[in-house]
């Protein structure tokens, strides 16, 4: 991989023919061609690199959730995985360290891998050590990493070269030097910045990760030997998973708005389910009912998965809930949110909806259909119910409709076609006149509406778009009739 | 014309089972809906459920509740097809935590209604299909024919329609002799009322509503 810097093309990544042959990261391109004439190289592509990188870190996240990404240095980009309280659970940091460079491997992800005291040590060793895989026992940071290139503590390339003029190549020799005269030789604050790299790296001074992601705190994570390749055993462990998230809720007194179940396939992919749920429960039935109906054929097993999460990534504090003075109410409101989840789970969000008002005269605005899930928020700017009557079913869009002239200019018509069928007007009441929504800058016209009754009894909902002899100057249509609605 | 039209039975009362309602005409589908809805359970502590295809909403337009019910909301369900509308019809009717489950479902075998009504029953929550072809086999306790009537006379306003009327056929029932009856609008609550209840109530012989009624 080659990429443009100031001094033309050089060298960003390489694999290991390359390397075999002498040539090294930072080399220009000229040089490189020169040593090495048959080098095939490719324009580098630093996005789809940062893609691939998340997409790892989101993978790693079966060892640990505390998972960063290191992208401070180009090129020497790699991931930070605080294995620091869980490595028993994979049988010590030396076992661990072996699985995850076996997974790796499989995955056909080319890592090195290091485990230290600290993330400085850990990131020296990954790149800068012989081994592929590196495990130092606690303590033992000191002596590990003495004998690599100071290049090895994160340090810019300007600091490293002023080192080597005063003859420091290696770490071990900084840690003889007296640290105020080592921070003063350097100008300025790059003698400071080496002496705090090295700090970080022998664990003196401590440094935070930045996980990639947000912590859930309420997430159960369990790695299997064997990797589950059938649904049976996956609602096995799923069950298994529900009920320890449920009591790890309980203590916090509250209960799960989301839940999103992700599989660690053993080829490198995560594959992820998302439950949204109207109110807040840890019922594990509930949520292995909402699991089952919304499909849990829809996590993409691959050739199997060796690792499950489950997470509440939303979580709602249950006793908040007002408790109705009528326990019946209450209860018809849990049976609803349960109904509308379930109907939600299968349906989707679109498909279950309720109709929340709107501040606007205008019957297609007036109301509002939304996910029934969402906690209805209602618009304090809400008109109360129109008294005037409204059809039960309101066509939308409105449908054009082909009129005889009216007797009056701004009367019923007697007679209109809807739907290639002639209906005579009996009776007629209007016109209710609806004016545009000037503030929201649209071109619309004034409505006169009509409630009309044929002669067979059927009611409708006729309006004409715009007033004769006021909106139909200067060029414009003249007005227009419309279907908008049915009444009972 | 406010005489009770051929009643014989009497009006049955809204109950825990499946009906069907056919629009006598396909302008009626309105008068249909609302009667389905006047067929449903007490909307104050209860929503009403509506189910249908998205076709149905394409061709007849969407229900829209400011019409019919004055405080409760509506839950509606889009399905993608009628397979998911019957799915979605059994799991309200089962869950109880509606006042009714409406239905716009053309195409239900008899097995399928029947599974509706042992939900409805099971639930304890009426059910209404609302069709536009008669006929065929069904397991619905009732069926009714739907059309709507010229309505009342506006005290104010003798060429404007007054409250809506509906003539509601019931065509098959399993309990009694069929009957047909008119229903008229509620001043109140916007729901359909049967008309004959409300003649005792301040309706006189001409069809005006006193001020009071």
């Amino acid at each position: 991989m080659v990429e443009r810097g100031p001094r033309g093309l050089s060298l960003r990544a390489l694999n290991a023919a390359a390397r075999g042959r002498g040539l090294s990261r930072g080399q220009s391109h000229a040089d490189a061609r020169a040593i090495l004439p048959t080098l095939v190289s490719h324009p580098a592509e630093p996005e789809r690199e940062a893609e691939a990188l998340a997409r790892l870190a989101l993978w790693c996240e079966r060892w640990s959730p505390t998972v960063a990404i290191d992208a401070a240095m180009p090129g020497l980009e790699g991931l930070f995985v605080d294995i620091g309280a869980g490595a028993h659970l994979f049988g010590g940091e030396e076992a661990m360290v072996a699985a995850m460079h076996r997974s790796l491997r499989r995955a056909a992800v080319p890592a090195c891998l290091a485990v230290a005291d600290s993330p400085g040590a850990a990131w020296a060793l990954a790149r800068f050590s012989e081994r592929p895989r590196t495990s130092v026992p606690p303590g033992g940071t000191r002596d590990a990493i003495a004998t690599l290139p100071i290049d090895a503590l994160r340090v810019g390339g300007e600091i490293v070269a002023l080192a080597r003029r005063f003859g420091l190549r290696r770490i071990g020799d900084l840690y003889a030097m007296p640290r105020a005269g080592l921070a003063r030789r350097f100008r300025g604050d790059k003698g400071l910045a080496l002496v705090t790299r090295l700090d970080a790296a022998l664990g003196i001074e401590p440094e935070a990760l930045q996980p990639h992601r947000p912590l859930p705190r309420h997430r159960i994570a369990r790695a299997f030997a064997e990797p589950r390749t059938d649904m049976a055993g996956i609602t096995a462990e799923l069950e298994a998973l529900a009920d320890a998230l449920a009591a790890r809720l309980e203590p916090d007194g509250v209960g799960a708005r989301a839940l999103t179940l992700a599989g660690f396939r053993s080829d490198g992919g995560v594959t992820t389910l998302t439950l949204r749920l109207g109110l807040a429960t840890r019922t594990v039935s509930i949520w292995l009912r909402l699991f089952r109906e919304k499909g849990l054929d829809r996590l993409d097993i691959g050739f199997g998965i060796d690792a499950l999460a489950l997470s509440a990534d939303v979580v709602e504090p249950l006793a908040e809930r007002q408790p109705l003075l009528d326990g019946e109410e209450e209860q018809t409101r849990e049976d609803l949110a349960e109904l509308v989840d379930r109907l939600t789970a299968r349906l989707g969000e679109t498909a279950v909806l309720a109709s929340r008002p709107r501040a606007s005269w205008l019957p297609e605005r007036a109301l509002r259909w939304g996910p029934a899930q969402t906690a209805p928020d209602p618009d304090p700017s809400a008109l109360p119910p129109d008294p005037r009557p409204r059809p039960i079913l309101l066509l939308d869009p409105p449908e054009p409709v082909t009129v005889l002239a009216a007797e009056v200019p701004d009367g019923a018509p007697p007679s209109f076609t809807w739907r290639r069928v002639t209906r005579r007007v009996a009776r007629s009441e209007g016109p209710e006149r609806l004016s545009p929504e000037w503030w929201r800058g649209s071109a619309a016209r004034t409505r006169d509406y009509f409630r009309v009754e044929d002669e067979a009894g059927t009611r409708y909902w006729l309006f004409r778009d715009g007033l004769y002899g006021w909106e139909d100057q200067d060029g414009a249509k003249p007005p227009t009739w419309w279907m908008h609605g049915l009444f009972p | 014309m406010l005489q009770p039209s051929s009643a014989t039975g009497s009006y049955p009362d809204p109950a825990p089972l499946l009906e069907e309602a056919c629009a006598a005409r396909i302008g009626d589908v309105g008068a249909a809906l609302a009667f389905a809805l006047a067929r449903l359970g007490d909307f104050s502590t209860r929503v009403p459920m509506l189910v249908t295809p998205r076709r149905w909403l394409s061709e007849h337009g969407r229900p829209y509740p400011p019409a019919i019910l004055k405080e409760a909301g509506l839950l509606l369900v889009v399905a993608r097809n009628e397979a998911d509308a019957l799915w979605a019809m059994e799991q309200g009717l089962r869950s109880g935590a509606v006042a009714g489950v409406i239905g716009m479902i053309e195409q239900a075998t008899l097995t399928q209604t029947r599974r509706l009504d042992f939900a409805a029953r099971e639930g304890g929550c009426p059910a209404v299909l609302l069709r536009h072809r008669e006929g065929g086999l069904s397991a619905a306790r009732r069926r009714w024919r739907i059309a709507a009537m010229p309505a009342a006379t506006q005290p104010l306003d003798n060429r404007a329609p007054g409250r809506w009327r509906v003539r509601a056929d019931l065509l098959r029932r399993r309990d009694g002799p069929p009957g047909g009856w008119m229903l008229e609008q509620d001043d109140g609550t916007n729901r359909l009322r049967l008309a004959d209840r409300l003649a005792d109530y301040g309706l006189v012989a001409d069809g005006r509503t006193h001020a009071a009624a």
